[in-house]
């Protein structure tokens, strides 16, 4: 299978999943593969309609929905996140990225699910 | 030295940066744009129990809090009495959770706050303080300090004369990096303050101002050499003008921030000066800038009358100190500009 039908079954598969669990129709409007010049790497995915609270109680079953989705793309699922809307409850997107060492530094000082305001961790694995 | 440090604004990032650093003197944060809103972008917009909760405890810290409500443009909201009402309800409330300050830009706020409240009133870098007149303007209306437009942050006959003119405090903002007498900064700021404020909100996508200033900088790299930043290494040289640097950054990391912390409050930073810089964090992987490769660039900016195609100096200080970075993360080279010249 190519990159882009990867993607997009991907894609399908992931929201079908959230929507079958949150019982609301849950949009994940655009799923994108990235490589940062850092070095860091992997995919966002820009979603409608998911909000911070479906994360925090679901957490245990959204989390395993998107390691699958992630690791069917060969992304080692270390680091998977959301971004929300600041000052609102709304996700924008979910992340899983690979992250480079300089990066790992930034996301991996704090200690708590939220370094920033507008980002909620739901998997950091910590390195040696 | 007072150095003033940017707060993402929730408790967490607080907590992370005050335990960070011994060497914060106050932070500062966003406050709810439904009031007034702000002239950057923002990454939380803390509501008043945590703006309370926040304060007390930088507060216990020792550390002073200043909320930042410098939105430059209102649409003149600000004048119409449920705006106003709006505001003083606003401002009465962070006045009785015990903020030390509010940064604002607008002057008819300036004298709002100076009127009614005890909170010190912070005329904010929007509202380009860049002469002794205008300096002298903002303490009549109340100001009880003045962070004076980076713009002028390498005149120092501006400098010394709006020094001289008032007698409120002066704070220098270090490292905003704008380019030097931008065109798009007014634009700029109105738009991210209907962005970040009340509403209606503009539904923009992509923000022009944003991604034209990195453009420019991309071609002709000495812009970033003429953003009137200042190094941790010269601010020694500010100290006749004031001993309280504000440090931009409240969208970044508190890695990020207290990085620069650290290089100020040491006076001294050794790696890529773009490490420091705020505005332009996304070139940070494009340029690297050996920060002492500057040593001593100040005595030329010192006396230099800024006339950029007769001096030139910048530009040959931008062909021997950047680089540019090529390949990505552990295979990465960097590779000297040369010329710049011709890039245009
Ligand atoms: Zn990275
Ligand atoms: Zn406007």
């Amino acid at each position: 299978m190519s990159m882009t039908q990867e993607l997009l079954k991907a894609r399908t598969s992931l929201e079908n999943n959230l929507r079958e669990l949150l019982g609301i129709p849950v949009f994940l409007i655009e799923m994108d593969a990235f490589a940062l010049p850092c070095g860091c790497g992997g995919v966002t995915i820009n979603t409608r309609g998911l909000q911070l609270d479906d994360l925090e109680i679901f957490e245990e079953h959204i989390l395993k929905y998107l390691t699958d989705t992630v690791t069917s793309l060969e992304i080692e699922p270390s680091f998977l996140f959301a971004r929300l809307i600041p000052g609102t409850a709304e996700v924008a997107s979910i992340n899983a990225r690979i992250l480079c060492s300089s990066c790992y530094m930034d996301f991996g000082r704090g200690s708590g699910k939220q370094p920033r305001p507008d980002i909620y961790i739901m998997r950091f694995d910590r390195r040696e | 030295m007072k150095l003033y440090v940017p707060h993402v604004g929730h408790f967490e990032g607080l907590e992370e940066l005050l335990n960070g650093s011994d060497n914060i003197y106050a932070v500062y944060m966003a406050g709810s744009p439904d009031y007034i809103g702000t002239g950057r972008t923002n990454l939380s917009a803390p509501k008043l129990d945590e703006i309370a909760e926040q304060t007390e405890y930088a507060h216990s810290k020792g550390v002073k809090m200043e909320v930042v409500l410098n939105s430059s443009c209102m649409g003149g909201q600000q004048l119409t009495p449920e705006g106003y009402r709006a505001i003083d309800w606003y401002f009465d409330k962070l006045n009785t959770i015990g903020i030390d300050s509010i940064t604002v830009a607008d002057p008819y706020i300036v004298e709002m706050l100076a009127k009614d409240y005890d909170m010190d009133v912070v005329v904010s870098v929007l509202s380009f303080v860049d002469t002794p007149q205008k300096a002298e303007f903002y303490e009549q209306l109340g100001a009880t300090t003045i962070v004076v437009d980076p713009a002028v942050n390498r005149h120092f006959d501006k400098l010394e004369a709006i020094r001289d003119t008032v007698s409120c405090k002066l704070k220098l903002l270090v490292n905003e990096a704008c380019l030097y007498q931008c065109p798009f900064r007014y634009a700029h700021f109105n738009f991210f303050s209907h962005a970040n404020g009340p509403g209606p909100k503009p539904n923009v996508l992509d923000d022009y101002y944003y991604y034209k200033c990195l453009s420019l900088r991309i071609k002709d790299p000495q812009q970033i050499i003429k953003s009137p930043w200042i190094r941790p290494e010269d601010l020694k040289e500010y100290k006749h003008i004031t001993d309280t640097f504000k440090i931009g950054g409240r969208t970044h990391f508190v890695n990020w921030i207290l990085n620069n912390v650290e290089a100020y409050a040491n006076e001294r930073y050794d790696g890529n000066l773009m490490d420091l810089l705020d505005s332009i964090k996304d070139l940070k992987d494009t340029f690297y800038i050996p920060n002492s490769e500057l040593d001593g660039a100040i005595e030329q900016w010192k006396k230099c009358d800024k006339v950029c195609h007769k001096c030139g100096y910048c530009k040959r200080l931008a062909e021997k100190a950047i680089y540019t970075y090529s390949g990505s993360g552990d295979d990465i080279r960097k590779i000297p500009l040369g010329p710049v010249g011709d890039r245009k």
